[in-house]
């Protein structure tokens, strides 16, 4: 067995031949989920990044711990599978996107969407509205049609609304937390009176 | 966490041959302009080749920089440490997450690159395959392994790929109470009962030849290095990396009375640079090729994480057959 | 009030979430996908963090400093059920464990809200928060894996059938069940376990598990008085490690 400095490694009861032997025998990867924080009320859903998971269910419950844990800065949390956000070009910076698309909204409601926006490189993607459309690229029309753009847009996410999973209203407690959880933040760690009081010990000797 | 010295690709003198050259200076104007690189956008094969080894060796850093520090998970003494480690090497695994998606959106799948960590195909970083003793190596990991791993990440933060930023400026953020939660445990250890001092002391002199070694030897200049600092993919020189830390925390080990093990250690107030001896290039390249002592241990424990885990990854990803008794 | 009956109370709760939160904390790092490995790190955290502040209440009821109370105290002082003290086994049994075990604490915590007992009510609305988190987390867990793969649903099974009897020492009365149902500081470990083994049974039946016959089982007492197995004493040397270097020092 490998002999380990950690109690918890040496009751794995690792054999040392299978610390030898090596390779997944499957890359059993998962799909991908993208997903979206609202920090407070009155801001939009942020991109914060992905997930792999199986489900949206779990999904969403992998991204409350991997984007949310520090719970203060968390209302309400979605999840996106990947594949069914469809992806606009990316425009240079300065330029909208929205330019270069060509056509008619045609005016139809079959479903629903909702439309994210890019308005600078490196920055994340937020949510900007919900537009009715017939399918994608009468979307994408219709979003450029309901949209100020003040500033460009340089890329666009659109989803439809059925595929998105958020948290309910009454699951807000989820993001309550102990004012205890201080623990996570540097501001818990003041310690500048220690050094201070060990100088001036040192001094007098 | 994350060392650097990056093991770069070994580029052909061809590598750029085949690129486009009109989509190769628009690609260079926008970074030049200091705009960043999306997945979608043109790119030359050398760069994504590059940002996946370096995103990619930076998220093997962070899965196994858990272990060295899990070693105290179970023993740290009292509720807010025993919290405050679990949380942090909680961060670690969470940031070896968010790495490994911004690898994946240049092209590479996640398991194919734990694949590639736990057959060695892939590097991490030296430092973990030191063993940490006691508590007090965990705190010396806190602080300064985490502070050394800050200086790199601020830097790289500067690149220019639009997801490996992001990812950055979510692990710098919660990176700072790392840091913070480090100087804390150390202060208190050297401030602390006469064992606790020594135990700090102890650990810093196992400590301090690894932590050398982490920026990695000097850049040697080349027509290589000088491509991927203008694509911004390479963002500081090792050496720059070295003097930074070394500047910002070698006065506050000191001013705890703590030393540091090398009496060549000191700052040319002429050149502004530390001097410090020489570390042994030998002995960081015989660890990084596989002969440390923690290494295989290391490995052996990810690979069993990863194969206890397969029932369950597969599980998962089974299809949704629920039986139902028949009705008649 | 009844002190010595409170204190009953908040001593088995703050002893079953501190041994079975660190049992938990073992997996960081270990586990078997990444996401999966952040959230169980947090639950564990989340269970620490609830004994810490279980043991402040006790601490204002005159105990010892929490430190001291969690990190000096040996085996036949602690009143966990010998459930949450059993080594972590491979993830089916991990799971099982934070399924029966997270299922009953979603429910106490609920039935001491209305505690007449005001520090412990206030404390049961803070955390339910995350009490329900787990129970969520568990839940679908379960009905994931309890009806996926042939080996998943055996694995499950077997965790299950060991568990079973353990997690019923969950519900061991104290001495002072009348009073605290009296005084309506808790309705009692009886009416929990009625609705805990609802809420198994209604969980369980979405799976391919079987349920053992409740009335088989023998629960696996005497961990609330003080009773352990051979496995609690080396958990609490290890946790102690460091901190009984020295016990004075602030580290
Ligand atoms: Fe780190
Ligand atoms: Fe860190
Ligand atoms: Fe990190």
């Amino acid at each position: 067995m490998l002999k380990s400095l950690d109690p918890r490694v040496n009751r794995l009861n690792i054999p040392l031949e299978e610390a030898a032997h090596a390779q997944k025998n499957k890359l059993d990867q998962f799909e991908t989920y993208e997903v979206f924080v609202q920090t407070k009320e009155d801001k939009p859903f942020e991109h914060v990044g992905i997930v792999h998971a199986p489900n949206e269910e779990m999904a969403f419950l992998f991204a409350k711990e991997q984007y949310t844990r520090r719970g203060m800065f968390c209302i309400s949390l979605c999840v996106i599978k990947t594949e069914n956000i469809r992806v606009s070009d990316y425009s240079e910076n300065q330029k909208d996107i929205y330019d270069t698309f060509e056509g008619k909204y045609s005016g139809k409601t079959t479903y629903s969407f909702e439309v994210f926006h890019l308005i600078k490189r490196g920055k994340q993607h937020k949510y900007e509205g919900n537009v009715q459309a017939k399918n994608f690229e009468d979307a994408l029309l219709a979003a450029r049609d309901t949209y100020p753009r003040n500033k460009p847009v340089l890329n666009v996410w659109v989803v439809k609304s059925e595929d998105i999973f958020v948290s309910d209203e009454e699951d807000q407690d989820l993001w309550d937390t102990l004012q205890e959880k201080k623990y996570r933040d540097a501001i818990d760690y003041r310690a500048a009176d220690k050094i201070k009081a060990f100088k001036e010990k040192q001094h007098e000797h | 966490m994350y060392g650097g010295g990056n093991v770069f690709e070994r580029m052909k003198a061809t590598a750029l041959v085949d690129e486009d050259p009109r989509k190769l200076a628009e690609f260079e104007a926008r970074i030049e302009r200091g705009e960043k690189i999306e997945p979608k956008d043109w790119m030359p094969q050398l760069y994504r080749k590059q940002l996946i080894r370096m995103i990619e060796q930076h998220a093997h850093s962070e899965i196994i920089g858990a272990l060295p520090e899990g070693t105290w998970i179970t023993r740290a003494p009292g509720f807010k440490r025993k919290l405050a480690l679990m949380a942090k090497v909680q961060d670690e695994v969470g940031h070896a997450q968010l790495l490994y998606a911004a690898a994946e959106t240049l092209g590479k799948s996640r398991e194919k690159m734990i694949d590639d960590l736990i057959t060695g195909k892939s590097k991490y970083s030296n430092i973990f395959n030191y063993p940490a003793f006691t508590w007090a190596d965990s705190c010396f990991i806190s602080w300064l392994v985490d502070a050394g791993a800050i200086v790199n990440q601020l830097a790289n933060a500067k690149g220019s790929y639009g997801p490996y930023c992001r990812a950055l400026e979510r692990i710098c953020a919660e990176e700072s109470f790392h840091l913070k939660y480090g100087h804390h445990c150390v202060i208190h250890m050297a401030t602390g009962s006469k064992k606790q001092r020594e135990m700090m002391q102890a650990a810093i002199n196992r400590w301090w030849p690894p932590m050398m070694h982490f920026f990695g030897p000097s850049d040697t200049i080349s027509v290589h290095s000088e491509i991927l600092m203008k694509w911004k993919v390479k963002m500081a020189s090792n050496d720059a990396c070295r003097q930074q830390f070394l500047d910002m925390y070698v006065p506050k080990i000191w001013e705890l009375g703590l030393t540091i093990p090398d009496k060549n250690l000191q700052k040319n107030n002429e050149t502004g640079q530390w001097e410090y001896t020489e570390p042994d290039w030998d002995e960081f390249k015989r660890v990084i090729n596989g002969d440390g002592p923690c290494n295989k241990e290391r490995l052996a424990v990810r690979r069993t994480a990863e194969e206890r885990g397969r029932w369950v990854r597969e599980a998962l990803l089974a299809p949704k057959t629920k039986y139902i008794t028949p009705l008649a | 009030m009844n002190t010595e009956a409170i204190k009953e109370l908040v001593y088995k709760m703050a002893d079953d979430l501190l041994i079975l939160g660190h049992r938990n904390s073992e997996w960081t790092g270990f586990g078997p996908l990444l996401e999966e490995d952040i959230a169980f790190s947090s639950m564990a955290q989340d269970k620490v963090g609830q004994s810490w502040q279980m043991y402040k209440i006790l601490h204002e009821l005159g105990d010892s400093e929490p430190d001291t109370v969690a990190f000096m105290r040996n085996a036949n002082q602690f009143h966990n059920a010998q459930f949450v003290e059993l080594p972590n086994g491979e993830y089916d049994f991990s799971l099982i464990r934070h399924f029966l075990f997270d299922s009953a604490a979603l429910l106490r915590y609920q039935m001491l809200t209305e505690s007449s007992y005001t520090p412990l009510a206030n404390l049961t609305k803070k955390i339910k928060g995350e009490a329900k988190y787990h129970s969520m987390h568990a839940k679908i867990w379960m009905k994931q894996l309890g009806s996926a793969t042939e080996e998943s649903i055996q694995r499950l099974q077997n965790a299950l059938d060991e568990a079973m009897p353990y997690a019923l020492g969950l519900f061991e009365p104290s001495p002072y069940e009348a009073h605290l149902i009296k005084d309506k500081i808790f309705a009692g470990e009886e009416a929990l376990q009625i609705l805990w083994q609802k809420e198994v049974e209604s969980i369980i039946e979405e799976t391919q598990l079987i349920l053992p016959d409740w009335n088989s089982l023998i629960p696996a007492l005497g961990g609330r008085n003080g009773q352990h197995t051979e496995h609690l004493q080396p958990l609490l040397d290890e946790m102690s490690e460091v901190f009984k270097v020295d016990p004075s020092a602030d580290w």
